[in-house]
């Protein structure tokens, strides 16, 4: 292993430095920030490749290409909890590919928040996003990766209520917690019941981790009740967690909503990164879930996976259906991705580690490409959102149209050529040699239907036909976007006029991410499996006899997509719509299924109506049992109010009659004090004792270090 | 743990006996309140809680209740008998001061209040679990914020009882955070059970960050650098009884618990605070303190002009002295420490009641209000004087004993340390002395030197005053030459329960 591969601890560190010094830095020095960010992540994405060549290289023999550091974290009584980072190819790959998306996504967002006056704080926070994105990657112990996780839940919070003066915002933020919240209980409980089991939340620890085979026979053979093992119910609540995070149903409300933070963030964190972390941990923990097996393909018989099986199938196909029925570019993206998330669980229970990690590795990098595409669009209309409003925009952002046709074929799964079509085939295949069912099989290829069906949907009416966007769209950017600095551009009533392309450093990394969106595919193919042996540990072989095996499945898939697009095309790109306010061609043909595609299968009424009101209902009985019981203590403080009325009256009449000079006096000098009280004094001593805390103790500190 | 009620009653008889005092002096203020003048009702208030004390002081004497309650929670035995008896006396010394306190018509509600800081100094002084460690010194706290801020007209009162309430109520979050750390490392909220559980634990960032929450809780209550800056602005603001109080008795209950807690459940984790060989642990953060306090508490009061103000830093710089104790001396460090706090308070108390009582006759305790005492009181003069060269370390004075057996305590050798090992603490002591004299003498010249202003009256001590004045100058002068008298018992007492050198 080469030496700079011994430093991949450090990576983490980097962008929390930069998150660090940035809030500090006043909030006007945005390129500093963006400097910081900028200069952290690409130091991030050099070592990450260092540590990446660093697995290459003790690639092949048993266990040699994984390196862990346990450390102690702090002890308890007689107790020692330990935290740990590890590098192995599963966190390598995840290493560069956190890394080299957030760097081309952080230089998008100089460009794409070139206007906004909080830009500082922006970068900030996508550090402390990316730090903890990145501790998670290469956490050896659950507490840290939990810690990690929340820690990406807030930045999150933070970035998706970016603008939070924008109501919708700030909701979708609380919503995106408090979603995903539940879930995290499951995995906190999972946690601590595998704590329980196991003794170790370390992954690897020399034979004592809970993922090594001592820890995982004792989960694997203990029962709980007459069926259940251990494992099993510690996985299932893992993946509660995971479905929190990746958006499966039914917890994939908040991802949508998620959409109202600015598109750099959908793309780096509701896209590419954070939400695959769902996926990350279920691979993570492969071989708890698969009940003890090891990693070996075709085991997804464990009654666990066997359920991330079926529910990533229902969101495949449920997310796309919905998808159809949307008319925000990002949201359609958004559904998108909950889709593309469910494919990845099919892929991981029916192929495991190596199948479901591809595809979110490819994803990462045309999902992304997409979203930066739909930033660059949003940002070239002047922040219009609603694809009924556009048209025809390849005539004046042809990068751009470059760019998110390459996204789209890759997403959409066009054959041969683009990486999409590799991952999501290799996903196909196994769920076609599935055992225990094969109706995830033929979900996935109607979700691989709907897919091309609404990716051309989205491209046609936003690239092609004529631009429907000049009217109305002055009020509505001022009316929806207020907080942003108006449009610099005059808008003109001429036919998109306004609408020009983006800026280099928003184009670039389009370019960068659409060469990886095709390129990727190659180290997937049935005849190269590079990727799976690279995960797996043993040397890849070159085998054009294997393509034939996988031959049905990659023509019922090509077909497949050829039908959808197809159908797309034929649809929306030959007759374009000509005016914002037309109906959906499918609308008079699906009549009320497409009204309730459109207002998402109805999950947030429904959510509405039953947990929701549900707690309202709890919040009542609690405010009234409250007053019921506080009723006494108001009377009293009613009582108490009364009296402190008559000392002041009492001391008023104290001050009149003590004459009007002294009076005067003591008041200016009353004011006086409590100015200086005011102006900080009592805040000053405070920080005075809390500075003398800290000394004392990184003195002490210190000294036990030198000692 | 089976709680036997009897036993506990028996045990905390002196504070309950305290508590029936308090109650019986709102009822009797109650029942006075319409048909008795103030100066009766003050009197008949003062006169109530005095006599309960001093029968808390012959009860404690008499029937010597001894024994200790499950878990260390309640303890009494010679040693906190003895310190319990001086924290009564000083609670009486302070109703003594409060015979001509005109600030608030409410006297019953202030001399309960009184009583009950009593109390909570009382129980701080007898226990050994952290628990009721940090419950009695709440209650101690809680009432001292309140007597602070009695005078209720007066503005400065007020935000002197806010300061220190703010500051008081953080640094009892850092204690309490503190002590779970401690017991998280230790698994016992006893003192000694601490001291066993922490032996020959390895030192590790937890503990030593549990340590220093410690400190600053109670570094707040002895008022020590740099948990200090609540000290002059409460000395200033408060009533000059409650401020002898704050300087008097909860600097004995305070200083007796750290000395109690460093040597029962911290010695294990002292470290070394020897020069050039620094061990991290207890001591050598007490030892920071301790010099920070010398430093800043005598070279802050050089710069004051109000006698208050001075005696507030005078008292942080006394900390300090003391806190010498703490990190010297080993298991004789109970003894000097005590010794030490116990003088001090006595000293401070007189000091305040001459303060209290140039206060009430020229309107202000600045310098200029004490020009030329000496020819409108000498008797006063005189007293203060002395007090004031006690509290400077003059021999013979008892100021001078104490600071000499602290740092005699801190150069004695004490397991496997040389006897020069705190040399350096030592000599700042000595040094930082010698720079208190410019700002003691300094007050001393503009009592005895300068004229008086022209419209002044003589002045005259009401009979409270004038007992407490002269009762505590005369234990100046006579412990300071017979330390023994004091001394004798002390050690007496801590051999008796085990904790003698």
């Amino acid at each position: 292993m080469i030496s700079t591969a011994s430093y991949f601890w450090m990576i983490p560190l980097l962008p929390l430095f930069a998150a660090g010094l940035s809030a500090v830095l006043p909030r006007t020095a945005r390129r500093a920030s963006a400097a910081l960010a900028i200069g952290s992540m690409g130091l991030a994405f050099v070592l990450s490749v260092s540590a990446f060549i660093g697995t290459l290289a003790g690639h092949g023999s048993e266990h040699g290409a994984r390196s862990v550091v346990n450390f102690d974290w702090f002890h308890l009584g007689t107790g020692v909890v330990r935290l740990g980072v590890l590098l192995d190819p599963l966190a390598a790959v995840m290493l560069v590919m956190v890394s080299f998306v957030g760097l081309l996504i952080f230089i998008f967002s100089v460009g794409y928040m070139e206007h906004d006056a909080n830009g500082g704080r922006f970068f900030c926070f996508l550090s402390l996003f990316a730090a903890a994105m990145l501790g998670l990657t290469i956490s050896n112990s659950l507490i840290l990766l939990f810690a990690c996780w929340e820690g990406m839940g807030v930045a999150s919070y933070l970035l998706i209520g970016f603008w939070f003066h924008k109501p919708a915002a700030a909701a979708a933020a609380k919503k995106a917690f408090v979603v995903t919240r539940i879930g995290d209980i499951g995995l906190f409980l999972g946690l601590l019941w595998l704590y329980g089991e196991a003794g170790s939340l370390l992954l690897f620890d020399a034979g004592r981790g809970c993922l090594e085979p001592g820890a995982l026979a004792l989960v694997t053979t203990t029962k709980v009740g007459s069926s259940l093992t251990a494992a099993a119910g510690i996985g299932l609540l893992l993946f509660v967690g995971a479905v929190g995070k990746s958006g499966q149903l039914p917890l994939h409300v908040w991802l949508p909503d998620a959409m109202e933070g600015p598109t750099p963030v959908s793309a780096l964190i509701h896209a590419a990164t954070m939400v695959a972390a769902g996926v990350f941990l279920v691979a993570r923990v492969f071989p708890l879930m698969a009940g003890g097996d090891g990693v070996t393909v075709g085991s997804g018989t464990s009654g666990v996976l066997q359920v991330i099986a079926w529910v990533g199938a229902s969101t495949a196909v449920f997310a796309a259906l919905i998808a159809v029925g949307q008319n925000d570019i990002k949201r359609i993206l958004a559904y998108s991705t909950v889709s593309q998330l469910g494919y990845m669980f099919l892929g991981l229970a029916t192929g495991g580690v190596a199948v479901g990690m591809f595809h979110l590795i490819t994803h990462a990098f045309f999902k992304a490409l997409l979203f930066l595409g739909s930033g660059s669009v949003i940002h070239g209309c002047h922040e219009e959102q609603d694809i009924r409003r556009m048209g025809g925009l390849r005539r004046w952002m042809p990068v751009t149209f470059a760019a998110y046709a390459v996204g789209m074929m890759a997403l959409a799964g066009v054959p041969l050529v683009f990486s999409g079509f590799w991952s999501k085939d290799e996903i196909l295949h196994s769920a076609w040699l599935w055992e225990p069912s094969r109706w995830p099989f033929v979900m996935g290829v109607l979700g691989a239907f709907l897919t091309a069906f609404y990716m051309t949907r989205q491209v046609a009416e936003v690239f092609f036909g004529e631009y429907r966007g000049a009217t109305g769209r002055v009020a509505h950017a001022a009316a929806d976007k207020g907080h942003r600095q108006k449009s610099h551009h005059p808008v003109q009533a001429a036919h998109g006029d306004g609408v020009h392309e983006s800026p280099w450093v928003m184009t670039g990394p389009l370019i960068l991410l659409g060469v990886f969106a095709v390129l990727l595919g190659v180290i997937g193919t049935p005849a190269w499996p590079w990727f799976e042996a690279y995960l797996g540990g043993h040397e890849a072989v070159f085998d054009l006899g294997r393509l034939s095996h996988a031959a049905p499945v990659m023509i019922v898939s090509a077909v497949v997509v050829a039908a959808g697009m197809g159908l797309g095309w034929m649809l929306y790109g030959k007759r374009p719509r000509t005016s914002p306010e037309s109906p959906d061609v499918l609308e008079p043909v699906l009549g009320g299924f497409h009204r309730a595609l459109a207002r998402r299968l109805y999950v947030d009424e429904l959510y509405d109506v039953t947990v929701v009101a549900g707690h309202r209902l709890l919040s009542r009985l609690a405010n009234w049992m409250d007053l019921l019981f506080i009723g006494g203590v108001v009377v009293l403080v009613g009582w108490v109010s009364n009296a402190a009325a008559y000392v002041m009256r009492w001391a008023d009449e104290l001050f009149v009659n003590a004459g009007f000079d002294a009076g005067c006096g003591t008041v200016g000098w009353l004011g006086r004090r409590v100015s200086k009280l005011q102006g900080g004094r009592a805040r000053g001593y405070l920080a005075g004792m809390a500075l003398g805390v800290v000394a004392l103790g990184a003195w002490v500190l210190w000294g036990m270090n030198v000692g | 743990m089976v709680v036997n009620y009897a036993q506990l009653a028996w045990l905390a008889s002196a504070e309950v006996l305290l508590v029936i005092t308090a109650l019986a002096v709102l009822a009797v203020d109650l029942k006075l309140r319409s048909s008795a003048t103030p100066e009766r009702r003050r009197s008949v208030a003062l006169g109530l809680g005095a006599t309960g004390c001093a029968l808390g002081i012959v009860w404690l004497l008499v029937a010597a209740p001894d024994g200790s309650a499950p878990g260390g929670m309640l303890v009494s035995d010679a040693l906190t008998r003895l310190v319990k008896v001086i924290l009564l006396a000083l609670t009486v010394g302070t109703l003594g001061l409060s015979g001509r306190s005109t600030f608030t018509p409410h006297v019953g509600e202030y001399v309960a209040v009184i009583l009950l800081g009593g109390v909570g100094m009382m129980l701080i002084a007898g226990t050994e679990n952290v628990l009721m460690m940090f419950l009695a010194l709440e209650l101690a706290s809680l009432s001292l914020y309140i007597l602070a801020g009695f005078a209720k007209r007066d503005p400065r009162s007020m935000e002197a009882a806010l300061k220190y309430f703010l500051f008081g109520g953080m640094a009892a979050a850092f204690l309490l955070f503190g002590l779970s750390f401690v017991y998280g490392v230790s698994g016992s909220i006893e003192f000694r059970g601490m001291g066993a559980g922490l032996a020959g634990q390895k030192m590790i960032p937890l503990l030593l960050v549990g340590l220093v929450m410690v400190l600053v809780g109670l570094g707040f209550k002895v008022a020590a650098v740099p948990f200090h800056f609540w000290a002059p602005d409460a000395y200033e603001g408060a009533p000059t009884p409650v401020a002898a109080f704050i300087a008097a008795g909860s600097k004995v209950a305070a200083f007796f618990l750290v000395a109690k807690l460093s040597l029962l459940a911290f010695a294990q984790v002292g470290g070394s605070a020897a020069w050039g060989a620094f061990v991290p642990g207890w001591t050598p953060l007490v030892a920071v303190v301790a010099a920070a306090s010398m430093l800043v508490g005598n070279f802050a009061a050089l710069a004051q002009r109000n006698v208050k103000r001075l005696l507030a830093y005078s008292a942080v710089a006394h900390a300090g002295y003391a806190l010498v104790g703490v990190v010297g001396a080993g298991s004789g460090s109970v003894a000097t420490v005590t010794f030490y706090a116990a003088t001090y308070a006595v000293t401070a108390l007189g000091a305040f009641g001459v303060v209290g009582v140039v206060e009430a006759v020229a309107g202000g305790s600045d310098f200029s209000h004490f020009a030329g005492l000496s020819r409108r009181s000498p008797g006063l003069a005189l007293a203060f004087g002395i007090l004031v060269l006690s509290l400077a370390g003059i021999p013979p004075l008892v100021g001078f004993f104490a600071k000499f057996y602290v740092f005699l305590g801190a150069l004695t050798p004490v397991g496997g340390q040389g006897p020069m090992a705190l040399l350096w603490l030592v000599g700042l002591g000595i040094a930082t002395t010698c720079v208190s004299f410019y700002y003691y003498l300094r007050l001393l010249k503009v009592v005895f030197v300068e004229d008086p202003p022209a419209d002044s009256r003589t002045i005259s001590p009401g009979v409270g005053e004038w007992a407490v004045v002269v009762v505590t100058t005369v234990l100046v002068v006579l412990v300071g030459c017979a330390p023994a008298l004091f001394l004798g018992p002390l050690q007496a007492a801590l051999a008796s329960v085990g904790l003698g050198r």
